[in-house]
């Protein structure tokens, strides 16, 4: 008796944890951990290159500053294909930049190397939780972007919590904070979560925006909807979303 | 009071009746042991059936389990990640039986247990806490069996409200009468320990 229960449950056990939006929601955990390790090594990087190239991580995100750090001949930077040059080799010109003794280098290199490849570890991980997305919720990938799918599942914890939610919790996804602490100081509740950041709702005026949060959000659970029967009608509802904008804006 | 539970120097212990390994039990791990600090015995008798509902990894059913010498606990959880720890311990142990499951669904799992308990004990972190325990007890517990319910009181009202908690206290007994109820503090901040028996 004992042993079948322990083979069902093991059973079980192992279903859920093979589920993809399982996978998904510990890879991005990683990624986001994995961030805040690379803006922490960056700024360790910083205490000294900063002084050997002032300025240049002003001008260069965190990739192309190692790229840029670790390329021996500096006048050489255009193989580097930076749009961002001309800016650079103005402040080289300056040359106020100090030189470090050859066995500090060989520091700051190694740790510059190190950043990149935890840089490349991300990257990596940001494909394949981009591909596993697609693989298996294609209509909230589509019409969410993603981004907002994947901390849309992370938030609701599972795949399948998140196909139960109504449009009025989808909108709300990410905001729970900020709506008990209105609800606290009875300020107006927030009419959007993460949903905030969509690219079709970002550049809107406040007003319009609670509006296409709203249509958006209804069609992000149609979508969930048809997602767990694998039917892909992403196109139609985003047609749908577009139609409500241009009427919105007339 | 049940003979594997010993209490020395303000500590309690457990001892395993097999093995005759003697554990210290940690009041500020289990709400259990956080009760019986508190005064509250669990009186749970040698040969109980207990089912345990929120089991998590099994702090506290490793000791339920010292003290059923002669009883099985059932542990439920909804948590994948908590049940691969509870299988292992489970595996170790003769009167374990850890089942993947939601507390809110308890006729799904019912399905597999199809038994009646003389004991149940929850530690869910839920806002509807006090309805979880009324549905598992009409399923599973016998008539006159002893319920330990851990509530957390901000998982119930966000503000602390004492009329949201007097009413899931009022929804409960309706079925069960309240036999000690104790607050928890210094060992866990914000719960409320309640033993009840089934009307
Ligand atoms: C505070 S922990 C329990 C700790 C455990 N009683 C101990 O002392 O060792 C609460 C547990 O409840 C589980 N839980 C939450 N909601 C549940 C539900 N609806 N059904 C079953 N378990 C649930 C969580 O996964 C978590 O493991």
């Amino acid at each position: 008796m004992k042993q079948e229960i322990l083979q069902i449950t093991k059973n079980k056990v192992k279903e859920k944890l093979e589920k993809s939006d399982q996978k998904i929601i510990n890879l991005s955990l990683i990624v986001e951990k994995l961030q805040l390790k690379i803006n922490e090594l960056t700024e360790l990087l910083k205490i000294i290159s900063d002084q050997e190239y002032p300025s240049i991580d002003q001008i260069l995100g965190i990739k192309d500053y190692c790229k840029f750090y670790l390329l021996e001949d500096k006048s050489q930077i255009s193989t580097l294909n930076f749009k961002e040059e001309e800016e650079i080799k103005k402040i080289l010109d300056y040359n106020i930049g100090i030189t470090i003794e050859k066995d500090v280098k060989e520091i700051t290199n190694k740790l510059c190397k190190n950043i990149l490849e935890l840089i490349d570890t991300k990257e990596k991980i940001d494909l394949k939780i981009d591909t596993l997305i697609k693989e298996n919720y294609i209509n909230l990938y589509n019409i969410a972007t993603p981004k907002i799918a994947c901390k849309m599942i992370e938030i609701a914890g599972s795949f399948e919590r998140l196909s139960r939610y109504p449009a009025s919790t989808i909108q709300l996804l990410g905001s729970e904070k900020s709506f008990f602490k209105a609800l606290k100081f009875n300020k107006k509740t927030p009419k959007y979560g993460i949903l905030y950041n969509h690219p079709l709702i970002i550049n809107l005026t406040n007003k319009k925006k609670a509006k296409i949060a709203r249509s958006l959000a209804s069609k992000i659970a149609l979508g969930l909807k048809a997602d767990v029967e694998k039917k892909d009608i992403s196109k139609d509802l985003i047609n749908k979303i577009k139609t409500k904008i241009s009427e919105i804006n007339e | 009071m049940n003979k594997q539970i010993i209490l020395k120097n303000q500590k309690i212990f457990t001892k395993n009746n097999l093995t005759e390994k003697v554990r210290e039990w940690d009041p500020n791990r289990s709400k259990v042991a956080a009760g019986i600090k508190k005064g509250i015995m669990p009186n749970i008798k040698e040969d109980d059936k207990v089912l345990y509902l929120g089991a998590a990894e099994g702090y506290t059913i490793s000791y339920i389990s010292d003290i059923l010498t002669k009883g099985k606990v059932y542990g439920i959880d909804i948590s994948p990640y908590s049940m691969q720890k509870l299988l292992i311990l489970a595996e170790k142990t003769e009167n374990i039986i850890p089942i993947l499951g939601d507390c809110n669904k308890p006729f799904e799992y019912n399905e597999i247990i199809k038994k009646k308990f003389d004991y149940i004990i929850q530690d869910i972190a839920q806002k509807n806490q006090a309805e979880i325990l009324i549905k598992n007890s009409d399923i599973f517990l016998k008539e006159k069996g002893l319920a330990l319910l851990s509530l957390k009181l901000s998982a119930i009202s966000q503000k602390n409200h004492k009329k949201t908690i007097d009413d899931q206290i009022n929804i409960l007994r309706n079925k069960f009468r309240i036999i000690n109820q104790k607050r928890l503090d210094p060992f866990e901040k914000n719960h409320m320990l309640i033993l009840l028996e089934k009307k």
